[in-house]
């Protein structure tokens, strides 16, 4: 089959590669049909992420047909269309028990890589890295998903392909976002990056009963697309004071919550901004927290810091004076998936959102890695890539 | 409650080495000052240089005999597993049970109490063992020694219901004798062979057959052009052909 490959920083492929085969009975393979470039995706791109290496299957968003099934399978069946979470999880250990599938014990085959550099293991991911579990992505035409039984998620006729792909990530990321600042009647939510998460926040935000939400970016398009969604909107490159700003526009009393979905390489403008980008081209440090300080900075007293946004290492000069001064609540971690996709799925199918609206480009996967450059420089108005595996010259 | 791991009453002599190893610091300053004490002696070329070699020369000795005492470890790990004590108990003594669906290390029973501990897959090394349970209490903890020469071990597995609903703590406290010393150890511990994490990873594999039925794999999926780079780390990853996967079984079949 075909599969996008990782092979270096600012480097992947498209190669061939064997197709997928059951290694344990739980497992399922899945024909897929949609795929979509992931703004994490980029991290790996950009070689932020440790543990990848030349050869790994990208892509941790994607759906399809279940062509195949183990032993073990008992409720997914063969010619099921589903939406795959990008965590796996195996729905029997004590963290999936209690709605903490993104922790589950029992899925990462590489646990002790991240144990020593977290000190515990979360769950495995679909093409995020080795010490994520290594297991091959869904830029690909065919994948296998561990755990079918626990994660899949089957789609009912009558709902295409486009309208549930984001089930796989972005959605719920958006949505557990927006859950975690906890709002309530009147709130103001600030939201840093208007990228496909940013997007789903605001909307997931609006659903959760916020008031108002800003949302701050700096290029034109997705600031359109935050207000199309509702929110008052700030290009922080056109304002002289970002903290000042949310202050006035709160009249004095700071967003509710903020959410950082940026994550680590953050621009931003300024000494800070500066400061962060020599430190990590000097290789002292994975993460450019511009972001992250800000959120902390502009939040209100006890207010919720929420932040989906991906952050990997030691991070430095973080205000937690203020933080610990202001009384804050930190939320965040992978999302916890499999406590949102039939939720979301049920708001696709009533009609209250399209999850589509999201999508700018479409391309084949042959043409992925031009799409990743795109993507990744914001080029031509890219918001969103999605991928037709089937598509194109080499289709097989 | 005591729990006996000793076998110093029954073998006499065979009680492990009371002299500890010495550290990777130590043992290389000693060789570093050694080599550079015995090179100035030579350069010297007189009577105070010959004094010099002879002591850096002692230095040296005493240094490849660090390299050579065995090194004598000991470790503690622990897990969580969502079943009970009992369970837990049933399944880790009966070694049929996992012994063979183990990906690494992997165990095999041979007659009466030997026991083939086999790393690095197929072509990987293979350690016999010969094992005694030294001591036991159903659902409470087992007590084993080795009783060979080359690879000394002797430890404890203890069962206790965890808090709520968390299921059974399994630890394992262990002590061995590795017939090389700390750089050797330290080197082993690098493509996969330290005891400690060798026990961590069976612990984990049998909570995971035991939770789930299967243990999380990626050996045999599909893999793009490795590259020199990618290649070179596959051990790191412990990346092997799909040949070698092993059928499993549901815990409990």
């Amino acid at each position: 089959m075909k599969a996008l490959c990782w092979q270096g920083k600012n480097k992947v492929e498209v190669e061939r590669v064997n197709d997928p085969a059951i290694l344990n009975p739980r497992d399922g393979i899945v024909r897929i049909t949609r795929t979509a470039i992931c703004g994490s995706d980029l991290h790996l791109y950009d070689g932020y992420i440790p543990t990848m290496e030349p050869g790994d299957v990208l892509g941790h968003e994607f759906m399809g047909e279940v062509v195949d099934t183990g032993g073990e399978v008992k409720r997914v069946k063969k010619g099921d269309r589903v939406v795959v979470p990008f965590t796996i999880a195996c729905g029997q250990c004590h963290f999936c028990k209690h709605d903490q599938w993104s922790a589950c014990d029992n899925t990462n085959p590489n646990a002790w890589m991240m144990e020593k550099m977290y000190g515990y293991s979360g769950s495995g991911l679909f093409g995020y890295s080795h010490m994520m579990g290594g297991y091959a992505g869904g830029q690909a035409q065919f994948v296998r998903v561990p755990f079918i039984d626990v994660g899949a998620l089957t789609i009912p006729e009558g709902l295409e392909d486009d309208k549930v792909l984001f089930l796989s990530d972005i959605f719920p990321t958006g949505y557990m976002a927006a859950e975690n600042c906890d709002i309530k009647p009147g709130d103001v939510v600030a939201i840093w990056g208007c990228g496909p998460v940013g997007q789903f926040v605001i909307r997931s935000a609006f659903l959760l009963g916020a008031e108002r939400v800003i949302a701050i970016d700096r290029f034109p398009e997705r600031l359109k697309m935050a207000r199309a969604g509702g929110a008052e909107i700030i290009n922080y490159e056109e304002v002289e004071d970002l903290i000042e700003e949310l202050k006035w526009m709160t009249a004095g009393r700071g967003p509710d919550s903020c959410i950082d979905a940026v994550g680590l390489e953050a621009h931003g403008t300024g000494v800070a901004a500066a400061y962060d980008y020599a430190k990590e081209r000097l290789k002292l440090s994975f993460d450019r927290p511009t972001v992250l300080r800000q959120v902390i900075q502009a939040c209100k007293k006890g207010g919720v810091v929420s932040i989906p946004g991906v952050y990997g290492g030691v991070l430095d000069k973080i205000p937690f004076g203020a933080a610990f001064g202001k009384g804050l609540t930190f939320k965040m971690g992978q999302t916890q998936m499999h406590r949102y996709t039939e939720r979301l799925l049920k708001h696709v199918q009533q009609g209250e959102i399209d999850p589509s609206f999201v999508i700018t480009h479409r391309f084949s996967l042959d043409e992925a890695p031009m799409a990743y450059r795109m993507f990744r420089d914001k080029l031509a108005g890219c918001i969103k890539v999605v991928l037709d595996p089937w598509a194109g010259p080499m289709a097989a | 409650m005591t729990i006996t791991t000793d076998l110093a009453q029954k073998y006499g002599k065979r009680q492990f080495s009371r002299r500890h190893a010495t550290s990777n610091f130590e043992t290389t300053l000693t060789f570093a000052a050694g080599a550079a004490i015995s090179i100035y002696g030579l350069l010297r070329r007189d009577w105070f240089g010959a004094a010099f070699a002879g002591g850096g020369g002692y230095l040296l000795y005493r240094g490849v005999s660090d390299i050579r005492r065995p090194y004598q470890g000991k470790a503690r790990v622990a897990f969580t597993i969502g079943k009970t004590p009992q369970e837990v108990y049933e399944y880790v003594r009966n070694p049929g049970n996992w012994g063979h669906s183990l990906r690494e290390p992997a165990f095999e029973l041979g007659d009466g109490r030997n026991v083939t501990i086999r790393l690095g897959g197929e072509d990987g090394v293979e350690f016999k063992s010969q094992i005694q349970i030294t001591d036991e209490r159903p659902a409470e903890y087992v007590a084993w020694a080795s009783t060979d020469q080359f690879l000394e071990h002797r430890g404890v597995v203890r069962f206790k219901k965890a808090a709520g609903d968390r299921g059974t703590e399994i630890s394992v406290a262990f002590e061995y004798k590795a017939p090389a010393g700390s750089i050797a150890r330290s080197l082993a511990a690098l493509v996969g062979l330290d005891p400690e994490q060798l026990v961590r990873e069976g612990l984990r594999q049998i909570k995971q057959l035991m939770e789930t039925g299967e243990i999380p794999t990626t050996t045999g999926q599909p893999v793009g052009a490795r590259g020199l780079r990618g290649t070179a780390k596959r051990v790191l990853y412990h990346e092997r052909p799909a040949a070698e996967m092993q059928p499993q079984r549901l815990a409990g079949d």
